[in-house]
Protein backbone atom coordinates (compact mmCIF):
# COMPACT_ATOMS: atom_id res chain seq x y z
CA UNK A 1 0.00 0.00 0.00
CA UNK A 2 1.05 3.22 -1.44
CA UNK A 3 1.60 5.94 2.01
CA UNK A 4 -0.46 8.93 1.23
CA UNK A 5 0.83 12.03 0.17
CA UNK A 6 -1.95 14.38 0.18
CA UNK A 7 -5.28 14.33 2.43
CA UNK A 8 -8.31 16.63 2.40
CA UNK A 9 -10.30 16.13 5.94
CA UNK A 10 -13.49 17.38 5.57
CA UNK A 11 -12.66 20.03 2.84
CA UNK A 12 -15.65 23.03 2.88
CA UNK A 13 -15.47 26.10 0.84
CA UNK A 14 -18.42 28.60 0.12
CA UNK A 15 -18.25 31.36 -1.91
CA UNK A 16 -21.40 33.39 0.02
CA UNK A 17 -24.27 31.31 -0.27
CA UNK A 18 -23.02 28.75 -2.53
CA UNK A 19 -21.18 25.66 -1.12
CA UNK A 20 -18.46 24.80 -3.82
CA UNK A 21 -16.92 21.78 -1.60
CA UNK A 22 -18.91 20.60 1.07
CA UNK A 23 -16.93 18.20 3.50
CA UNK A 24 -14.59 16.65 0.75
CA UNK A 25 -12.07 14.15 2.38
CA UNK A 26 -9.94 12.27 -0.44
CA UNK A 27 -6.44 10.92 -0.28
CA UNK A 28 -4.01 10.76 -3.09
CA UNK A 29 -1.45 8.24 -2.64
CA UNK A 30 2.53 8.54 -3.32
CA UNK A 31 3.40 7.81 -6.92
CA UNK A 32 -0.47 7.12 -7.97
CA UNK A 33 -2.24 9.07 -11.02
CA UNK A 34 -5.39 10.41 -9.68
CA UNK A 35 -8.37 11.42 -11.80
CA UNK A 36 -10.88 13.82 -10.76
CA UNK A 37 -14.18 13.78 -12.84
CA UNK A 38 -17.33 15.31 -12.48
CA UNK A 39 -19.65 17.54 -14.27
CA UNK A 40 -19.21 21.60 -14.54
CA UNK A 41 -19.87 23.22 -11.63
CA UNK A 42 -19.07 20.22 -9.17
CA UNK A 43 -16.24 21.83 -7.90
CA UNK A 44 -13.04 20.18 -9.50
CA UNK A 45 -11.33 23.73 -9.91
CA UNK A 46 -12.53 24.83 -6.89
CA UNK A 47 -10.73 21.63 -4.83
CA UNK A 48 -7.03 22.49 -7.02
CA UNK A 49 -7.34 26.04 -6.31
CA UNK A 50 -8.09 25.11 -2.43
CA UNK A 51 -5.13 22.84 -2.19
CA UNK A 52 -2.85 24.95 -3.92
CA UNK A 53 -3.78 27.49 -1.73
CA UNK A 54 -6.10 30.32 -4.00
CA UNK A 55 -8.58 29.85 -1.46
CA UNK A 56 -8.34 29.21 2.18
CA UNK A 57 -11.16 26.60 3.47
CA UNK A 58 -13.91 27.84 5.40
CA UNK A 59 -13.66 24.47 7.13
CA UNK A 60 -11.74 21.25 7.27
CA UNK A 61 -7.58 20.29 6.74
CA UNK A 62 -5.33 19.65 3.85
CA UNK A 63 -2.24 17.55 4.62
CA UNK A 64 0.50 17.53 2.58
CA UNK A 65 3.62 15.22 3.09
CA UNK A 66 2.71 14.61 6.69
CA UNK A 67 2.60 18.26 7.36
CA UNK A 68 -0.80 20.38 7.88
CA UNK A 69 -0.52 23.01 5.02
CA UNK A 70 -4.34 24.39 5.38
CA UNK A 71 -2.94 27.58 6.48
CA UNK A 72 0.10 28.08 4.15
CA UNK A 73 0.13 30.66 1.62
CA UNK A 74 -0.48 29.87 -1.76
CA UNK A 75 3.49 30.34 -2.82
CA UNK A 76 4.85 28.43 0.06
CA UNK A 77 2.70 25.07 -1.14
CA UNK A 78 4.20 25.87 -4.63
CA UNK A 79 7.73 25.49 -2.93
CA UNK A 80 6.52 22.49 -0.45
CA UNK A 81 5.89 20.61 -3.86
CA UNK A 82 2.40 21.22 -5.25
CA UNK A 83 2.74 22.11 -8.93
CA UNK A 84 -0.47 22.65 -11.18
CA UNK A 85 -1.67 23.97 -14.60
CA UNK A 86 -4.38 26.17 -15.37
CA UNK A 87 -7.71 25.70 -16.91
CA UNK A 88 -7.26 28.13 -19.35
CA UNK A 89 -3.99 29.35 -20.66
CA UNK A 90 -2.40 31.41 -18.30
CA UNK A 91 1.43 31.98 -19.55
CA UNK A 92 2.70 35.05 -19.63
CA UNK A 93 2.84 36.80 -23.03
CA UNK A 94 4.95 39.39 -22.43
CA UNK A 95 8.02 36.35 -22.07
CA UNK A 96 8.82 33.95 -24.34
CA UNK A 97 8.52 30.04 -24.11
CA UNK A 98 11.66 29.79 -22.21
CA UNK A 99 11.08 32.56 -19.70
CA UNK A 100 7.66 31.49 -18.03
CA UNK A 101 9.35 28.20 -17.64
CA UNK A 102 12.32 29.77 -16.00
CA UNK A 103 9.81 31.14 -13.69
CA UNK A 104 9.13 27.79 -12.62
CA UNK A 105 12.81 27.60 -12.07
CA UNK A 106 13.56 30.72 -10.30
CA UNK A 107 10.22 31.10 -8.12
CA UNK A 108 9.00 27.18 -6.94
CA UNK A 109 12.31 25.86 -6.91
CA UNK A 110 14.67 28.85 -6.19
CA UNK A 111 17.59 28.17 -8.48
CA UNK A 112 19.66 31.49 -9.61
CA UNK A 113 19.56 32.46 -13.19
CA UNK A 114 22.22 30.73 -14.86
CA UNK A 115 21.12 27.18 -13.54
CA UNK A 116 16.95 28.35 -14.19
CA UNK A 117 18.17 28.78 -17.73
CA UNK A 118 19.75 25.00 -17.64
CA UNK A 119 16.93 23.66 -16.34
CA UNK A 120 14.55 25.44 -19.00
CA UNK A 121 16.98 23.61 -21.50
CA UNK A 122 16.65 20.00 -19.93
CA UNK A 123 12.58 20.32 -19.77
CA UNK A 124 12.25 21.68 -23.54
CA UNK A 125 14.43 18.97 -24.61
CA UNK A 126 12.25 16.28 -22.04
CA UNK A 127 9.11 17.77 -23.18
CA UNK A 128 9.85 17.84 -26.89
CA UNK A 129 9.77 22.01 -27.28
CA UNK A 130 11.63 23.16 -30.09
CA UNK A 131 12.43 27.12 -30.26
CA UNK A 132 11.65 28.15 -27.04
CA UNK A 133 12.28 31.73 -27.83
CA UNK A 134 9.54 31.94 -29.33
CA UNK A 135 6.47 33.73 -27.81
CA UNK A 136 3.04 32.47 -26.87
CA UNK A 137 1.56 34.32 -30.72
CA UNK A 138 4.06 31.78 -32.27
CA UNK A 139 3.19 28.62 -30.49
CA UNK A 140 0.92 25.57 -31.15
CA UNK A 141 -2.35 24.57 -28.92
CA UNK A 142 0.22 21.26 -28.18
CA UNK A 143 3.24 23.92 -27.39
CA UNK A 144 1.16 26.38 -25.08
CA UNK A 145 -0.03 23.05 -23.41
CA UNK A 146 3.89 21.61 -23.30
CA UNK A 147 5.08 25.45 -21.72
CA UNK A 148 2.46 25.05 -19.26
CA UNK A 149 3.48 21.47 -18.14
CA UNK A 150 6.76 22.51 -18.19
CA UNK A 151 6.38 25.48 -15.92
CA UNK A 152 4.95 23.20 -13.53
CA UNK A 153 7.58 20.41 -13.75
CA UNK A 154 10.35 23.32 -13.80
CA UNK A 155 9.14 24.06 -9.62
CA UNK A 156 10.06 20.15 -9.03
CA UNK A 157 6.64 19.51 -7.75
CA UNK A 158 5.66 16.36 -5.63
CA UNK A 159 1.83 16.45 -6.46
CA UNK A 160 1.31 17.78 -9.70
CA UNK A 161 -2.14 19.21 -10.69
CA UNK A 162 -3.44 19.04 -14.43
CA UNK A 163 -6.80 21.07 -14.86
CA UNK A 164 -8.10 19.98 -18.26
CA UNK A 165 -5.00 19.88 -20.03
CA UNK A 166 -5.96 17.52 -22.75
CA UNK A 167 -8.82 20.26 -23.33
CA UNK A 168 -8.37 22.13 -26.99
CA UNK A 169 -6.21 19.30 -28.12
CA UNK A 170 -6.39 16.50 -31.60
CA UNK A 171 -7.22 13.27 -30.97
CA UNK A 172 -3.29 12.42 -31.54
CA UNK A 173 -1.90 15.33 -30.04
CA UNK A 174 -4.35 13.84 -26.79
CA UNK A 175 -2.31 10.86 -27.20
CA UNK A 176 0.92 12.21 -27.21
CA UNK A 177 -0.23 14.24 -24.07
CA UNK A 178 -0.86 11.12 -22.60
CA UNK A 179 2.42 9.46 -23.05
CA UNK A 180 4.10 12.80 -21.77
CA UNK A 181 2.28 12.75 -18.43
CA UNK A 182 2.59 8.87 -18.06
CA UNK A 183 6.14 9.40 -18.35
CA UNK A 184 6.01 12.30 -16.01
CA UNK A 185 4.41 9.98 -13.47
CA UNK A 186 7.32 7.10 -14.03
CA UNK A 187 9.38 9.79 -12.99
CA UNK A 188 7.68 9.69 -9.47
CA UNK A 189 5.75 12.34 -9.54
CA UNK A 190 2.14 12.18 -8.23
CA UNK A 191 -0.59 13.15 -10.45
CA UNK A 192 -4.03 14.29 -10.17
CA UNK A 193 -6.06 15.09 -13.39
CA UNK A 194 -8.96 16.60 -13.74
CA UNK A 195 -10.33 15.79 -16.98
CA UNK A 196 -13.62 15.86 -19.38
CA UNK A 197 -12.38 13.11 -21.49
CA UNK A 198 -12.76 9.76 -20.32
CA UNK A 199 -10.33 8.35 -22.57
CA UNK A 200 -7.74 10.15 -20.91
CA UNK A 201 -9.12 8.78 -17.50
CA UNK A 202 -9.42 5.30 -18.61
CA UNK A 203 -5.79 5.07 -20.10
CA UNK A 204 -3.97 7.51 -17.61
CA UNK A 205 -5.35 6.70 -13.91
CA UNK A 206 -5.26 4.03 -11.63
CA UNK A 207 -7.91 5.81 -9.51
CA UNK A 208 -10.86 8.10 -9.77
CA UNK A 209 -12.83 10.29 -7.81
CA UNK A 210 -16.22 11.64 -8.85
CA UNK A 211 -17.43 15.09 -7.44
CA UNK A 212 -20.96 16.21 -8.15
CA UNK A 213 -22.67 19.41 -6.10
CA UNK A 214 -19.09 19.94 -4.29
CA UNK A 215 -19.58 16.32 -2.63
CA UNK A 216 -17.67 13.28 -3.47
CA UNK A 217 -20.25 10.29 -4.77
CA UNK A 218 -17.55 7.76 -6.03
CA UNK A 219 -14.32 6.57 -5.57
CA UNK A 220 -12.29 3.65 -7.25
CA UNK A 221 -10.76 2.19 -10.09
CA UNK A 222 -12.07 3.11 -13.39
CA UNK A 223 -14.23 0.48 -14.52
CA UNK A 224 -16.02 0.54 -11.12
CA UNK A 225 -16.78 4.09 -11.21
CA UNK A 226 -18.20 3.56 -14.73
CA UNK A 227 -20.57 1.24 -13.32
CA UNK A 228 -21.71 3.47 -10.52
CA UNK A 229 -25.28 4.39 -11.04
CA UNK A 230 -24.49 7.29 -8.70
CA UNK A 231 -21.83 8.46 -11.33
CA UNK A 232 -23.92 7.79 -14.58
CA UNK A 233 -27.57 9.53 -13.33
CA UNK A 234 -25.39 12.70 -12.57
CA UNK A 235 -22.49 13.07 -15.42
CA UNK A 236 -21.98 9.71 -17.39
CA UNK A 237 -25.52 9.78 -18.51
CA UNK A 238 -27.12 6.41 -19.64
CA UNK A 239 -25.98 4.47 -23.64
CA UNK A 240 -29.07 4.83 -25.32
CA UNK B 1 25.17 46.01 -34.72
CA UNK B 2 25.88 45.33 -30.43
CA UNK B 3 28.92 47.27 -31.19
CA UNK B 4 27.06 50.13 -32.58
CA UNK B 5 24.69 50.09 -29.91
CA UNK B 6 27.34 50.05 -27.37
CA UNK B 7 29.40 53.42 -29.17
CA UNK B 8 26.02 54.87 -29.26
CA UNK B 9 25.25 54.71 -25.31
CA UNK B 10 29.29 55.46 -24.82
CA UNK B 11 28.68 58.56 -27.04
CA UNK B 12 25.74 59.37 -25.53
CA UNK B 13 26.57 59.46 -21.77
CA UNK B 14 30.28 61.02 -23.00
CA UNK B 15 28.19 63.98 -24.19
CA UNK B 16 25.65 64.19 -21.33
CA UNK B 17 28.72 64.30 -18.96
CA UNK B 18 30.67 66.92 -20.64
CA UNK B 19 27.06 69.03 -21.59
CA UNK B 20 28.17 71.67 -19.09
CA UNK B 21 31.60 72.08 -20.48
CA UNK B 22 30.16 73.82 -23.66
CA UNK B 23 26.89 75.48 -22.20
CA UNK B 24 25.85 78.38 -20.45
CA UNK B 25 24.79 78.41 -16.28
CA UNK B 26 21.02 78.71 -17.15
CA UNK B 27 21.19 75.41 -19.98
CA UNK B 28 23.00 74.02 -16.62
CA UNK B 29 20.26 74.84 -14.61
CA UNK B 30 17.39 74.13 -17.33
CA UNK B 31 19.04 70.67 -17.93
CA UNK B 32 19.27 69.35 -14.20
CA UNK B 33 15.32 70.73 -13.78
CA UNK B 34 14.57 68.33 -16.95
CA UNK B 35 17.25 65.42 -15.36
CA UNK B 36 14.83 65.81 -11.49
CA UNK B 37 11.91 65.20 -13.56
CA UNK B 38 13.38 62.35 -15.38
CA UNK B 39 14.38 60.54 -12.85
CA UNK B 40 11.14 60.57 -11.26
CA UNK B 41 9.42 59.36 -14.48
CA UNK B 42 12.01 56.18 -14.34
CA UNK B 43 10.90 55.58 -10.92
CA UNK B 44 7.70 56.00 -11.23
CA UNK B 45 7.84 53.52 -14.75
CA UNK B 46 9.88 51.23 -12.37
CA UNK B 47 6.70 50.12 -9.55
CA UNK B 48 4.29 50.57 -12.66
CA UNK B 49 5.93 47.24 -14.34
CA UNK B 50 4.44 45.37 -11.15
CA UNK B 51 1.04 46.96 -12.43
CA UNK B 52 0.82 48.82 -9.65
CA UNK B 53 0.10 52.84 -10.17
CA UNK B 54 1.15 55.47 -7.88
CA UNK B 55 -0.08 59.06 -7.75
CA UNK B 56 2.74 58.96 -4.40
CA UNK B 57 5.87 60.90 -5.81
CA UNK B 58 5.11 64.32 -4.50
CA UNK B 59 4.60 62.41 -1.23
CA UNK B 60 7.88 60.86 -1.13
CA UNK B 61 9.75 64.09 -2.75
CA UNK B 62 8.46 65.87 0.13
CA UNK B 63 9.33 64.00 2.49
CA UNK B 64 12.97 63.05 1.34
CA UNK B 65 13.58 67.51 0.59
CA UNK B 66 12.39 67.58 4.43
CA UNK B 67 14.36 64.89 5.58
CA UNK B 68 17.30 66.41 3.97
CA UNK B 69 16.83 69.63 5.46
CA UNK B 70 16.26 68.61 8.86
CA UNK B 71 19.26 66.81 9.43
CA UNK B 72 21.53 69.13 7.60
CA UNK B 73 20.23 72.17 10.13
CA UNK B 74 19.89 69.92 13.53
CA UNK B 75 22.65 67.57 12.70
CA UNK B 76 24.97 69.42 10.51
CA UNK B 77 26.12 66.30 7.97
CA UNK B 78 27.24 67.51 4.35
CA UNK B 79 24.45 68.27 1.68
CA UNK B 80 25.68 65.21 -0.25
CA UNK B 81 24.80 62.80 2.86
CA UNK B 82 21.84 64.02 3.72
CA UNK B 83 20.44 63.23 0.54
CA UNK B 84 21.41 59.77 0.76
CA UNK B 85 20.07 59.46 4.05
CA UNK B 86 16.78 61.56 2.75
CA UNK B 87 16.32 58.11 0.45
CA UNK B 88 16.51 56.00 3.45
CA UNK B 89 14.19 57.97 5.46
CA UNK B 90 11.48 58.10 2.58
CA UNK B 91 12.34 54.06 1.16
CA UNK B 92 11.18 53.24 5.19
CA UNK B 93 8.32 55.35 5.21
CA UNK B 94 7.02 53.85 1.73
CA UNK B 95 8.54 50.31 3.62
CA UNK B 96 6.07 50.77 6.47
CA UNK B 97 3.27 52.53 4.06
CA UNK B 98 3.47 49.50 1.84
CA UNK B 99 2.60 46.85 4.38
CA UNK B 100 -0.80 48.76 5.31
CA UNK B 101 -1.82 49.74 1.50
CA UNK B 102 0.01 47.47 -1.00
CA UNK B 103 -2.99 44.72 -0.41
CA UNK B 104 -4.46 47.37 -2.63
CA UNK B 105 -4.79 46.85 -6.34
CA UNK B 106 -5.61 49.34 -9.90
CA UNK B 107 -7.21 52.35 -8.80
CA UNK B 108 -7.52 51.98 -5.28
CA UNK B 109 -3.79 52.05 -4.36
CA UNK B 110 -3.51 54.73 -6.84
CA UNK B 111 -6.06 57.09 -5.34
CA UNK B 112 -4.41 55.76 -1.41
CA UNK B 113 -1.11 56.80 -2.57
CA UNK B 114 -2.52 60.26 -4.02
CA UNK B 115 -4.42 60.96 -0.76
CA UNK B 116 -0.89 59.77 1.49
CA UNK B 117 0.98 62.65 -0.25
CA UNK B 118 -1.05 64.81 0.70
CA UNK B 119 -1.59 63.77 3.90
CA UNK B 120 2.43 63.95 4.54
CA UNK B 121 1.98 67.44 3.04
CA UNK B 122 -0.78 68.46 5.63
CA UNK B 123 0.92 66.92 8.78
CA UNK B 124 4.84 68.57 7.52
CA UNK B 125 2.34 72.25 6.90
CA UNK B 126 0.94 71.87 10.20
CA UNK B 127 4.29 71.04 12.35
CA UNK B 128 6.27 73.42 14.34
CA UNK B 129 9.31 71.60 14.29
CA UNK B 130 9.15 71.74 10.32
CA UNK B 131 8.69 75.00 10.05
CA UNK B 132 4.90 75.05 9.31
CA UNK B 133 3.60 76.77 5.99
CA UNK B 134 6.70 78.93 5.81
CA UNK B 135 9.06 76.08 5.91
CA UNK B 136 12.70 75.74 6.35
CA UNK B 137 15.89 77.79 4.96
CA UNK B 138 19.37 76.47 4.58
CA UNK B 139 22.34 78.44 5.19
CA UNK B 140 23.12 77.80 1.24
CA UNK B 141 22.56 75.89 -1.72
CA UNK B 142 24.34 72.85 -2.72
CA UNK B 143 28.39 73.13 -4.43
CA UNK B 144 27.58 76.79 -3.34
CA UNK B 145 25.20 77.18 -5.83
CA UNK B 146 27.69 76.26 -8.96
CA UNK B 147 25.25 74.89 -11.91
CA UNK B 148 28.41 71.98 -12.90
CA UNK B 149 28.09 70.98 -9.44
CA UNK B 150 24.38 70.83 -9.53
CA UNK B 151 23.91 69.50 -13.28
CA UNK B 152 26.60 66.61 -12.50
CA UNK B 153 24.56 65.25 -8.52
CA UNK B 154 21.24 64.98 -10.53
CA UNK B 155 23.33 63.35 -13.93
CA UNK B 156 24.59 60.65 -10.84
CA UNK B 157 21.21 60.63 -9.49
CA UNK B 158 19.31 59.61 -12.91
CA UNK B 159 22.55 57.56 -13.94
CA UNK B 160 21.91 55.61 -10.57
CA UNK B 161 18.38 55.01 -11.28
CA UNK B 162 19.19 53.86 -14.80
CA UNK B 163 21.63 51.67 -13.62
CA UNK B 164 18.88 50.15 -10.97
CA UNK B 165 16.23 49.91 -13.51
CA UNK B 166 18.37 47.79 -15.92
CA UNK B 167 19.05 45.78 -12.71
CA UNK B 168 15.44 44.91 -12.37
CA UNK B 169 15.18 44.23 -16.11
CA UNK B 170 18.35 41.57 -15.84
CA UNK B 171 17.57 39.72 -12.94
CA UNK B 172 14.92 37.45 -11.43
CA UNK B 173 13.21 40.57 -9.97
CA UNK B 174 11.53 41.04 -14.06
CA UNK B 175 10.43 37.40 -14.05
CA UNK B 176 8.64 38.57 -10.84
CA UNK B 177 6.95 41.75 -11.57
CA UNK B 178 5.54 40.79 -14.98
CA UNK B 179 4.56 37.68 -13.43
CA UNK B 180 2.77 40.01 -11.02
CA UNK B 181 1.19 42.14 -13.48
CA UNK B 182 0.12 39.45 -16.15
CA UNK B 183 -1.84 37.31 -13.35
CA UNK B 184 -1.52 37.30 -9.47
CA UNK B 185 -2.99 34.15 -9.31
CA UNK B 186 -0.71 32.12 -11.63
CA UNK B 187 2.28 34.39 -9.94
CA UNK B 188 1.50 33.23 -6.31
CA UNK B 189 1.05 29.13 -8.16
CA UNK B 190 4.47 29.12 -9.40
CA UNK B 191 5.90 30.22 -5.72
CA UNK B 192 6.35 34.25 -5.85
CA UNK B 193 6.16 36.38 -3.00
CA UNK B 194 3.83 39.11 -4.61
CA UNK B 195 3.80 40.89 -0.99
CA UNK B 196 7.80 40.88 -1.06
CA UNK B 197 8.24 42.14 -4.45
CA UNK B 198 5.48 45.27 -4.09
CA UNK B 199 7.02 45.98 -0.99
CA UNK B 200 10.34 45.79 -2.30
CA UNK B 201 10.13 47.46 -5.95
CA UNK B 202 7.65 50.26 -3.67
CA UNK B 203 10.49 51.02 -1.05
CA UNK B 204 13.51 51.07 -3.76
CA UNK B 205 10.97 53.92 -5.85
CA UNK B 206 10.60 55.83 -3.44
CA UNK B 207 13.86 55.88 -1.44
CA UNK B 208 14.76 57.53 -5.33
CA UNK B 209 11.85 60.03 -5.34
CA UNK B 210 12.71 60.94 -1.76
CA UNK B 211 16.50 61.36 -3.11
CA UNK B 212 15.31 63.24 -6.14
CA UNK B 213 13.65 65.61 -3.69
CA UNK B 214 16.48 65.96 -1.13
CA UNK B 215 18.68 66.66 -4.06
CA UNK B 216 15.73 69.36 -5.63
CA UNK B 217 15.75 71.13 -1.69
CA UNK B 218 19.33 71.05 -1.74
CA UNK B 219 19.35 72.93 -5.31
CA UNK B 220 16.74 75.52 -3.70
CA UNK B 221 18.46 75.77 -0.74
CA UNK B 222 14.93 75.79 1.02
CA UNK B 223 11.85 73.32 2.17
CA UNK B 224 7.99 74.46 1.78
CA UNK B 225 5.11 72.28 2.19
CA UNK B 226 3.92 73.87 -1.33
CA UNK B 227 6.88 73.92 -3.26
CA UNK B 228 7.97 70.31 -1.93
CA UNK B 229 4.94 68.51 -1.87
CA UNK B 230 4.19 70.12 -5.63
CA UNK B 231 1.79 68.01 -7.67
CA UNK B 232 4.44 68.65 -10.81
CA UNK B 233 5.92 65.87 -9.11
CA UNK B 234 3.63 63.61 -9.35
CA UNK B 235 1.71 64.59 -12.48
CA UNK B 236 4.74 65.80 -15.14
CA UNK B 237 6.71 62.51 -14.71
CA UNK B 238 3.80 60.14 -15.54
CA UNK B 239 3.33 62.43 -18.73
CA UNK B 240 7.43 62.01 -19.15
CA UNK B 241 7.12 58.06 -18.64
CA UNK B 242 3.66 57.90 -21.08
CA UNK B 243 5.31 59.91 -23.90
CA UNK B 244 8.29 57.88 -24.42
CA UNK B 245 6.77 54.46 -23.20
CA UNK B 246 6.52 52.73 -20.14
CA UNK B 247 8.09 49.44 -18.92
CA UNK B 248 11.09 49.97 -19.75
CA UNK B 249 14.22 51.94 -19.07
CA UNK B 250 14.69 54.07 -22.64
CA UNK B 251 10.79 54.91 -22.86
CA UNK B 252 10.77 57.17 -19.45
CA UNK B 253 14.26 58.38 -20.07
CA UNK B 254 13.93 59.21 -23.53
CA UNK B 255 10.52 60.80 -22.81
CA UNK B 256 11.44 63.07 -19.81
CA UNK B 257 14.57 64.52 -21.38
CA UNK B 258 12.40 65.11 -25.13
CA UNK B 259 9.55 66.43 -23.28
CA UNK B 260 11.39 68.67 -20.63
CA UNK B 261 13.44 70.36 -24.00
CA UNK B 262 10.03 70.35 -25.77
CA UNK B 263 8.54 71.92 -22.54
CA UNK B 264 11.27 74.68 -22.56
CA UNK B 265 11.53 75.51 -26.64
CA UNK B 266 7.71 76.60 -26.27
CA UNK B 267 8.71 78.30 -22.55
CA UNK B 268 11.18 80.60 -25.06
CA UNK B 269 9.25 80.46 -28.39
CA UNK B 270 5.34 80.79 -26.83
CA UNK B 271 6.05 82.34 -23.71
CA UNK B 272 2.05 82.62 -23.34
CA UNK B 273 0.59 79.59 -24.46
CA UNK B 274 3.49 76.75 -24.17
CA UNK B 275 1.11 75.03 -21.88
CA UNK B 276 -1.51 74.69 -24.46
CA UNK B 277 0.98 73.16 -27.61
CA UNK B 278 2.36 71.51 -24.71
CA UNK B 279 -0.62 70.19 -24.03
CA UNK B 280 -1.75 69.35 -27.66
CA UNK B 281 1.52 67.55 -27.95
CA UNK B 282 0.93 65.48 -25.05
CA UNK B 283 -2.52 64.28 -26.63
CA UNK B 284 -1.41 64.02 -30.25
CA UNK B 285 1.22 61.56 -29.03
CA UNK B 286 -0.93 59.56 -26.28
CA UNK B 287 -3.77 58.89 -29.15
CA UNK B 288 -1.44 58.01 -32.06
CA UNK B 289 1.65 56.17 -30.52
CA UNK B 290 -0.28 54.83 -27.67
CA UNK B 291 2.98 52.59 -26.88
CA UNK B 292 5.10 55.53 -26.98
CA UNK B 293 7.66 57.34 -29.30
CA UNK B 294 10.33 54.94 -28.15
CA UNK B 295 8.00 52.16 -29.11
CA UNK B 296 6.60 53.25 -32.07
CA UNK B 297 10.17 54.23 -33.39
CA UNK B 298 11.45 50.72 -33.11
CA UNK B 299 8.36 49.68 -35.20
CA UNK B 300 9.29 51.68 -37.95
CA UNK B 301 13.16 50.92 -37.83
CA UNK B 302 11.93 47.44 -37.71
CA UNK B 303 9.35 48.04 -40.84
CA UNK B 304 11.91 49.63 -42.53
CA UNK B 305 14.38 46.58 -42.17
CA UNK B 306 12.00 44.17 -43.55
CA UNK B 307 11.37 46.22 -46.85
CA UNK B 308 15.18 46.56 -47.24
CA UNK B 309 15.34 42.66 -46.78
CA UNK B 310 12.18 42.10 -49.00
CA UNK B 311 13.33 41.26 -52.51
CA UNK B 312 11.17 43.87 -55.12
CA UNK B 313 8.83 42.28 -57.20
Amino acid sequence: MKSSLLETKSLTVRFGGLTALKEVTLECREGEILGIIGPNGAGKTTLINVVSGIYFPNGGQIVFDGKDITKLPAHMRCRAGIGRTFQTIQLVKELSASENIMVGCLFGRGLGLREARRKTQELCELLQLPRPERYLAQLTMLEIKKVELARALAMTPKLLFLDEVMAGLSINETRAMIDLVREIGSRGVTICAIEHVMMVIKDLTERVVVLDGGQIIATGPYEHVCNDPGVIDAYLGKEE
Amino acid sequence: MKHLKSALLIAILAAAICFPLYTGTYLHHTAANILIYTTLALSWDMLLRSGQISFGMSGFCGIGSYAAVMVCLNLGISPLLSIVLAGLVAGLVATLLGFAVLHLRGMYFAVVTLAVAEIFRVIVANLSVTGGTMGKLLPGAIFGGNSYGIYWLMLGILLLTIGLSELFERSRIRFALTSIRNNEIVARSTGIDIFKYLVFTFALASAIQGMVGAASAQINGFVMPESSFSLNFALLPLAMALFGGVLSTPGPVIGGVLLGIIDQVLREQIPYGHLLVYGIVLVVVVLFMPNGIVRAARVQIQRIRIQRIRPTS
